[in-house]
């Protein structure tokens, strides 16, 4: 860590509790060489578990796919996607949430 | 909230590459088969993430029209694999394995597998491959499959296995499976340590579930780490880029006063423990040592860079494993530009494979009448120290495993699921969503993982683990029971997940720290620096776990021996080593 904070700004959306969606700020220190996933994980395990993305069988380092979302809104790996500065995390179709960034597959 | 109820035969638990094997085994000897994953199919668990290699004799190769060594044998992979194992494998295994698996590469090149390159005695191929064609057969003889669904218990009727209930992660209902026999094949639990090797599915629940449904865990002190794992940035942590550069292309590993500290170990050794993948259990241990000597760096690793290869040579060995420097979506092109400018990269052991698990006979019987168990998750061929091919282990075991799996269903009763039994199972599987309890699981988890790496890690002592076993005891005591997930929402809520996970690989934790307590010499992946040396005359014994009335009954039995006689006497651990080093068969090959 050197200190820095970053604003971490994710979608939320339980389709089955809530309204309509909305945005959560998180405040994350900052670690070179990070990426949007373990933004997540320093919130899941530190701020508010929560927070939904998927992970329960992800594999965290680019090869299952299963975390495809937008950063900053360009789709991509949440865990591949390295993080220089403030973001916003979303799911890629925001029609096909089940709960936060964690989409129904296919369909 | 209904449960969901399903009818099968045979329930496959785990959707790497021993359950699909297993599912289509099963279906194809004409039963029903059911395949539960616990994340995407074909995506999730260990087997997506190999490498992968086949490997088996260099002569069955040959006669199935690949290129292998025709002085290569069955017996010299047996010598081979029981050598490298230091004589704890169950040989009956290791027979199986060797005779199982000409019939499994020739079904692989039936299914149309595309093998990328291949030496005297393997084929090799990616882990993603194969799971894609694995998972076509299955659709292709009808297995039927369920993903993102975890396993919570099996469901017993007079001891027997009659199905299980399992949880739709993305639905929070529940399932409840009735089936005539089950396939166990939910891999390794790797999740129990931090730093790993990727894939956070491997919680353990199917050996800790097999457990208490009363089968006998063996040998689960035995935990292969995979050496010089990434352990920064933070986004490639649990890569094991440097690992496949380093045992093809070289390299050097330094400790913080910058000693090459692998240079005071017997030179071949060193030759043997860095070429080859003995060197998982050998840069494993001497790089956990110079940590622990406080000679680590940040991270609690060491550095690798490239040392005295050259760039160009690195260069080619680097741009063929890593085309354009990407690893699957990994873009690794920073960490090109490092080893060119000879900057160093932190690297150290992650959890790779565990050696042990449930114990089975030859036809991967558990003694729980109807539960079979197949791939990492079983007590395999490997004994102590697995330096042949798990890709092969899982097929050859899924397969025999879901042959008899379905033989044993076509001969029994369908039993519905007991409805009390199933109501008490989803009475405490619903406890964390109840908010009585204010442990995170999640933070509980973390602090576990960590304390696992170092005290149950590459090299162990005794004061250490009994003082890990009594922190798993207050776990148990005051932890487990109040694990709270904050939201009470049932779809996709991660810590209710994670609070049903926990209990699971507690009880694996616990259970191998005991087994690596009672395990008074060192041999293999378990090294104790209190106790440094290998013990033929003691412990040529696979340690037992049962849960008794009182906790775990930790025992042991003596290894299967059938035709290769152990050594005797008391050797020490590194003499050891280079003496089942040299024990090679002497045939070519990556293996």
């Amino acid at each position: 860590m050197n200190g820095d904070s970053i604003r971490v700004k994710v979608f939320r959306f339980d389709p089955s509790r809530d309204r309509e969606p909305y945005y959560s700020d998180y405040s994350v220190p900052f670690e070179k060489g990070m990426s949007a996933m373990d933004a997540l994980d320093y919130i899941y395990q530190n701020l508010d578990g929560g927070i939904a993305y998927y992970d329960h069988a992800g594999c965290s380092l680019g090869i299952c796919a299963r975390c495809t979302g937008r950063v900053n809104g360009k789709p991509g790996l949440i865990c591949q996607t390295a993080v220089e500065g403030d973001i916003v995390l979303e799911p890629v179709n925001k029609d096909k949430v089940i709960k936060d960034l964690v989409t129904r597959r296919g369909g | 909230m209904p449960i969901q109820k399903i009818e099968t035969d045979v329930l496959v638990i785990g959707g790497g590459g021993a359950g699909f094997r297993a599912a289509i085994a099963a279906r194809e000897r004409g039963v029903r088969a059911l395949l539960v994953s616990k994340g995407p199919l074909a995506r999730c668990g260990a087997s997506p993430m190999a490498g992968a290699d086949f490997t088996l004799d260099g002569a069955s190769m040959n006669g199935l029209g690949r290129d292998g060594d025709t002085n290569d044998s069955m017996d010299k992979c047996f010598n081979d694999i029981v050598t490298q194992g230091w004589f704890l494998n169950n040989q009956k295994l290791v027979r199986h394995y060797v005779e199982t698996a000409p019939r499994l590469l020739k079904d692989l090149m039936d299914y149309g597998i595309d093998i990328k390159l291949s030496d005297q005695r393997m084929i090799f191929f990616s882990g993603l491959h194969l799971m894609d064609i694995l998972l076509k057969k299955a659709r292709s003889v009808g297995v039927d499959l369920l993903e993102d669904v975890m396993v919570l218990e099996l469901l017993r009727r007079d001891g027997g296995v009659t199905g299980a209930l399992c949880l739709g992660i993305r639905t929070g209902e529940f399932i409840a499976v009735s089936c005539r026999a089950v396939v166990m094949a939910s891999g390794g639990w790797h999740k129990a340590f931090w730093p790993n090797t990727g894939m956070r599915d491997l919680s353990g629940e199917g050996m800790a579930m097999a457990q208490r449904a009363g089968a006998t865990l063996g040998n689960m002190e035995f935990i292969t780490f995979c050496c010089n794992i990434m352990y920064e940035p933070p986004m490639w942590r649990g890569s094991l880029a440097p690992y496949m550069l380093g045992l093809i292309a070289g390299g050097r590993l330094c400790n913080r006063k910058g000693e090459e500290f692998l240079k005071q170990y017997d030179p071949s050794v060193v030759k043997t423990g860095t070429s080859t993948e003995w060197n998982k259990s050998f840069i494993s241990m001497a790089s956990m040592k110079e940590v622990r000597a406080g000679n680590g760096f940040e991270n609690g690793g060491v550095h690798f860079d490239r040392g005295e290869v050259s760039w160009d040579l690195m260069k080619m060995i680097a741009t063929f494993i890593f085309p354009d420097w990407k690893y699957k979506a990994i873009d690794l092109s920073e960490w090109g530009r490092m080893l060119e400018a000879g900057e160093p990269i932190e690297v150290g052991p992650a959890v790779e494979y565990f050696d042990g698990g449930i114990i089975v006979n030859d036809r991967f019987e558990s003694g729980v009448p109807g539960l079979y168990a197949a791939g990492e998750c079983c007590l395999g061929a490997f004994g102590s120290n697995r330096v042949f091919s798990a890709i092969t282990e899982m097929l050859v075991q899924g397969l025999t495993a879901g042959e008899n799996a379905a033989a044993f269903a076509g001969g029994s009763a369908q039993v519905a699921p007991d409805a009390s039994l199933v109501n008490a199972l989803v009475h405490a599987a619903e406890a964390p969503l109840a908010g009585k309890g204010n442990i995170s699981p999640a933070r509980a988890r973390r602090i576990i993982q960590e304390r696992a790496h170092a005290q149950l890690g590459p090299v162990r002592n005794g004061n250490e683990l009994s003082d890990f076993i009594a922190f798993l005891e207050r776990v148990r005591a005051n932890e487990l029971g109040s694990l709270t997930a904050a939201s009470p929402g049932r779809i996709y809520n991660k810590e209710w997940i994670d609070a049903l996970e926990l209990g699971n690989m507690v009880q694996l934790l616990e259970v191998s720290a005991r087994c690596a307590l009672a395990r008074t010499e060192s041999r293999g992946v378990h090294f104790r620096e209190d106790c440094p040396v290998t013990d033929n005359d003691a412990w040529l014994k696979e340690s037992t776990a049962t849960i008794g009335d009182g906790g775990f009954d930790i025992g042991s039995r003596a290894a299967t021996v059938t035709s290769m006689s152990p050594p005797g006497g008391k050797v020490p651990y590194l003499d050891m080593m280079k003496r089942m080093m040299e024990s090679h068969s002497d045939t070519g090959g990556k293996h």
